[in-house]
């Protein structure tokens, strides 16, 4: 039986014990409570762009069949091979999957790959910061062209039959090469004799894709808009404007990547305001692939944040069999395939 | 003849002033070393924003125990790219790519904007002016590079011991820094 003393010293201690853990706890959900309030309390200075969030269902002529989480970490870049699948530049390896997501290889690199482009016959041309590699369909080396001399950063590539195009994102030009790395020709750079005003990149984002049309569709972000050239450098057409609205390019600088269908339009890729439209090759507004709204993730992450180079949240597409989109989310690591939806007529 | 109450011999009334000195020495040290002590301990580390961290949460500007908030957007030349449409300087949906008013994202105005060459623009802070809200550098990190980002500044910031704002900051991003390295600033990439 405990003494009437022992009783006392173990109230007082649970007195003290209770009190502390009171105590304790006040602060914490004080502290939980000031930090809850901080994120859900209205914002006086919030940066909104909510209304261009949402996008009229009525425009969207595209559903999403499938998604695929990549399981590589840092891609940046699409691309389709002639068998049907997508190559995906991803940090320093070049992974394969099927169209319906699974892995096929994984091939390493000894930098971090920047771009990826298809040759036809297969052949893969690679481009890092800074020089471009050239793979054979198997993925073993064939060629590394040499090192441009300017402060490059590579962030694109288009291929045809004997020409191979890099946007050069530091150099703000477009190099052509023949098939055996030799530049032959320079592209979009300010030239007030051609009347070519150059491009304006705030960000590394400069893409350039080929069509059998003849000409390269190359974006042109700080000027908001798509410019039209001839293999030879020739600037024939451009257009865009900046608009949050759905039919132009958002923010700063946009768009940051381009896929061509295979009828010439065009389908471009914003960050930001993340979305996925096509336009008609001359420009015209025709519908939307893929809303902000799918891309919460990458839209709350913004394409500055962090210590990183400007590019940790964007999109890229390309363009696949049948006219299928296939969009690389940079944020989440995930292909989203898009087919177009039916309508009825079909 | 010596009193009975008096010390017995001087080598007692010597001994007694040299412990009296050597106790007020002592103390005085003590004293000293604790001030210097206390001093140290304040400057040794200070607040800072991590901007990888930063949410834009608007506490920055509201929190602060100062009148006119420590926090100031500061900006990273380097890594700015100079746009004439700059999200963190103009609304998300300008009437014109002017200084009007009406155009300028800032609610003090504190972003100036100078034509460089075209189309390029430099865009600098008025830390006067700042308010430390953050909404240009939500646009600027929504869109653009994120040269623009909060840090306590700390010609103003008086270091209290719990950081007002630190407490509720959505993002977390106060953290103690050390006193020779006080800014967390983002580089050219």
């Amino acid at each position: 039986m405990n003494s009437p003393a022992h009783s006392s010293r173990c109230s007082r201690r649970r007195f003290l014990l209770r009190g502390a853990a009171g105590t304790a706890a006040a602060v914490v959900a004080g502290r939980q409570r000031g930090r809850t309030a901080g994120s859900g309390d209205t914002n006086p200075y919030a940066y909104s762009v909510g209304v261009h969030e949402k996008t009229d269902p009525a425009l969207v002529k595209y559903v999403e069949r499938r998604r695929i989480d990549l399981p590589w970490k840092e891609a940046r870049r699409l691309a389709v091979t002639p068998q049907g699948n997508l190559l995906v530049a991803a940090g320093q390896r070049l992974g394969e999957v099927t169209p319906d997501g699974s892995a096929v290889r994984e091939v390493p690199m000894a930098a971090p790959l920047r771009c990826v482009a298809v040759a036809a016959d297969g052949t893969i041309y690679a481009g890092f910061r800074a020089h471009l590699e050239v793979f054979e369909a198997d993925g073993k080396r064939r060629a590394t062209w040499e090192k441009s001399p300017e402060r490059s950063w590579f962030t694109g590539i288009a291929v045809t039959d004997d020409a191979v195009f890099a946007a050069d994102a530091g150099a703000r030009v477009i190099l052509r090469h023949d098939l055996a790395g030799q530049v032959t020709a320079r592209i979009g750079e300010r030239d007030k004799d051609r009347d070519i005003p150059g491009f304006v990149l705030p960000s590394p984002y400069l893409d350039v894709e080929w069509h059998p049309d003849g000409l390269l569709r190359v974006n042109n972000p700080g000027r908001h808009r798509v410019e039209f050239y001839t293999p030879d450098g020739a600037l024939e057409f451009a257009w865009g404007r900046p608009t949050m609205a759905i039919e132009g390019f958002s923010g700063c600088c946009n768009p940051v990547n381009l896929a061509v269908l295979s009828d010439g339009r065009l389908v471009t890729c914003e960050k930001g305001l993340p979305r996925v439209k096509v336009y008609s090759a001359h420009g015209d507004f025709e519908c939307v692939v893929a809303g902000t709204e799918m891309f919460p993730e990458n839209a709350q992450a913004g394409a500055g944040d962090g210590f990183g180079d400007g590019t940790r949240a964007s999109l890229d597409a390309v363009v696949g069999p049948e006219d299928r989109i296939y969009i690389l989310d940079t944020v989440t690591a995930q292909i989203h395939v898009m087919e177009r939806k039916p309508t009825a007529n079909s | 003849m010596p009193s009975l109450n008096q010390p017995s011999s001087p080598v007692s009334r010597r001994d007694f002033l040299r412990s009296g000195a050597r106790i007020a020495g002592m103390t005085g040290a003590g004293a000293l070393l604790g001030l210097m002590a206390q001093r140290a301990g304040a400057v040794t580390h200070v607040w800072q924003i991590d901007p990888a961290k930063c949410v834009r949460c608007g506490r920055c500007a509201t929190d602060c125990v100062l009148e006119q908030s420590a926090v100031k957007c500061v900006h990273t030349h380097a890594i700015c790219g100079y746009c004439e449409l700059c999200t963190g300087y103009f609304e998300p949906e300008p009437n014109a790519l002017n200084t009007g008013a009406e155009n300028q994202l800032c609610p003090t105005a504190a972003i100036i904007r100078k034509f460089i060459e075209d189309p390029y623009y430099e865009y600098v802070i008025d830390e006067q002016l700042c308010i430390g809200c953050g909404k240009c550098v939500e646009g600027c990190n929504r869109f653009g590079n994120g040269s623009l980002y909060l840090q306590v500044r700390h010609d103003r910031c008086v270091n209290c011991n719990e950081c007002s704002i630190a407490r509720v900051c959505a993002g977390d991003a106060f953290r103690r820094v050390p006193v020779d390295h006080p800014y967390l600033l983002k580089t050219s990439h």
